[in-house]
């Protein structure tokens, strides 16, 4: 009994997952007009943040000056930063209903912890970059653009899977 | 139903955060439910073992596509509506590539990172650790990489109108793509990860019985081949017009602009609005208002632009900025400006205004410095009015116009919009 609790349950089958998420994408287009968004919350985070430490800096830089609004009210008042919030809370409870908490490193066998969590920072640096140059991240340009046929969104899915495909070869101790 | 309900003022920005919340909830449950917690198992979509990536990817864009497709079709949903980012062709494709080189380095994407970091996934939080450090050092260099960032811009444009085709036929054909590109998955996760297709959970599994899953599939041809037969998904092609509200603002004059103010607008950089230069191409060419994009009243589809875009026409005069007017306010736009008295009247009082006893000094410097900023120049007094070719028209300036202090006066800037998109 108790080892059947602690033992985490399957993962859900792929198809029905995607159509749950499909459906979520589906209601935030009915109910809001606009899909999911990801690394755009963090963009609005990291601008107000630099705002507090360096104003001045903020405001003059463009790319920031983008995501501060017009001061009226907190930028972090933006729907994005409670949609990622959402998606913090809608993981963990996830995770509790199948028992998939656990502090742990996610890698392969012939990768050591440190190494792994150095590719993680890099890779991460490379996507915020990557994410900021097309506009948007596999959720806000692949997943919502996806859906709404939209061009650069299409080319941008290509690239995402070329680009990964062309590379993962050099990478491949770290995950099998 | 008026939907999306947010564009038509259901409910306002608090409730809007709210339901925010709510959806994230749900975007996160799914993406944890799929696994999508485990960088292990996103990674493995690159060597062809687990291709769940592209399963649950696949299957959330048709689900939502065909939906989206369906409820537009049928009129509850304006699909125009419906946030699109705009395309920048060079830079999606670069922001792409290396999208796709940190997965594979990273193991996660934005998305799936904060999943990982709430169930505990040490990598996950050092993942988010350096998209933070990411976006601090492009903030640096973004300045640098502006015109870059802006280069090969297409606009808010969707596959069918840019190869003109069918929307359904377009919608059905990427079901059918996804229906074989998750075949091939299953086959490949069998070849390379030596993975069985389960019996109930895949599609090309051994056993001849309809599961779920194949329903499921079925569903969603089913509704792909009723959008190739079943037409354009956007709404305005048959709207019916509300006459006496039209002549109401007709008689008002509340959708003319005078051209002073789209130039203070201009001038501050404010983009808060679409300007639609009418005439032919080659007129356009020869001279247009900066920032203006030519669009003839031809191809003044339905779905040029979003129906709650603010869109400031202007011709060669009023008469045919007043046909565009009308057709765009036929076919559902909801804010659509005429510029009063067309570039005719721009040239007069914008590019080349003349000193008159009417106004102050003070006043004709600012018209003065205006009409620099636009490459006119100012006509002093008792100067003969010039005749239509008399006066050069300058050569367009370039988009990106400086700020000039304290000009448009009454004019207050418009709110500076937050990006909408991700």
């Amino acid at each position: 009994m108790n080892m059947k609790q602690s033992s985490p349950k399957p993962y859900w089958n792929s198809y029905w997952a995607g159509f749950g998420l499909g459906l979520v994408l589906l209601t935030s287009f009915v109910i809001m007009g606009r899909g999911l968004g990801a690394s755009g919350a963090f963009t609005t985070a990291v601008a107000t943040a630099v705002h507090e430490v360096a104003p001045a800096h903020a405001e003059n830089n463009p790319f920031y000056a983008e995501y501060l609004g017009d001061g009226s009210r907190s930028p972090l008042k933006d729907w994005l930063v409670f949609e990622v919030l959402g998606v913090f809370v809608g993981g963990f409870l996830s995770g509790v209903l199948a028992n998939r908490l656990k502090f742990a490193v996610e890698k392969g066998p012939r990768i050591n912890t440190t190494r792994r969590l150095i590719f993680a920072f890099i890779g991460g640096g490379l996507m915020g970059i990557g994410a900021k140059i097309a506009l948007g991240c596999t959720s806000g340009q692949a997943l919502t653009g996806g859906a709404l046929l939209n061009a650069g969104s299409w080319t941008f899915m290509w690239c995402v899977f070329g680009g990964a495909y062309a590379v993962a070869y050099f990478f491949r101790k770290q995950w099998i | 139903m008026n939907a999306p309900f947010y564009k038509f003022g259901l409910f306002g920005d608090e409730a809007s955060f709210i339901i925010a919340f709510l959806i994230g909830i749900g975007f996160g449950f799914f993406l944890e439910r799929a696994g999508f917690g485990s960088g292990r198992k996103l990674a493995a979509q690159f060597y062809l073992r687990d291709l769940s990536v592209l399963k649950v990817m696949f299957t959330a864009i048709v689900t939502a596509m065909t939906g989206l497709y369906v409820l537009s079709r049928t009129g509850m949903v304006d699909l125009s509506l419906v946030y699109l980012v705009p395309t920048f062709l060079v830079p999606q494709i670069v922001g792409g590539l290396l999208l796709g080189i940190g997965f594979v380095i990273g193991g996660y994407c934005p998305g799936t990172s904060c999943v990982s970091a709430a169930t505990g996934r040490i990598d996950g939080m050092v993942y988010l650790a350096g998209m933070i450090a990411g976006l601090l050092g492009f903030a640096e260099v973004y300045p640098f990489i502006v015109n870059f960032a802006h280069s090969t811009s297409m606009g808010q444009i969707t596959l069918p109108r840019l190869f003109n085709l069918p929307y359904g036929l377009l919608v059905f054909a990427v079901v059918l793509m996804a229906l074989g590109a998750f075949a091939a998955g299953e086959w490949a996760e069998k070849k390379f990860g030596g993975k069985e297709p389960d019996p109930n959970g895949s599609l090309i599994g051994a056993s001849r019985k309809l599961t779920p899953v194949r329903t499921l599939a079925l569903g969603l041809a089913a509704v792909g081949l009723f959008a190739a037969f079943a037409g354009d998904p956007y709404r305005g092609s048959r709207a019916t017009i509300d006459t006496r509200d039209l002549a109401i603002r007709v008689g008002k004059g509340a959708d003319a602009i005078q051209p002073a103010q789209l130039a203070g607008w201009i001038i501050q950089g404010q983009n808060g609005f679409r300007l639609v230069d009418l005439r032919p191409e080659k007129e356009y060419a020869a001279y247009h208002i900066p920032t203006a994009q030519d669009v003839p009243l031809a191809s003044l589809t339905p779905d040029f632009a979003a129906h709650n875009e603010k869109l400031i026409l202007y011709s060669d005069d009023s008469m045919e900025a007043a046909k565009a007017w009308f057709l765009l306010e036929a076919q559902g736009f909801r804010s659509v400006y005429v510029v009063e008295g067309g570039l005719q009247k721009w040239r007069e009082t914008v590019l080349f205004p003349r000193k008159s006893s009417e106004i102050s000094d003070t006043a004709f410097e600012r018209q003065a410095e205006v009409a620099k900023f636009f490459g006119g120049a100012p006509q002093a007094e008792g100067a003969s009015i010039p005749a239509n070719a008399a006066l050069a028209l300058p050569k367009t300036a370039p988009v990106a116009l400086p700020t000039l202090p304290d000009v448009g006066g009454s004019n207050a800037p418009a709110k500076k919009k937050k990006k909408e998109g991700c």
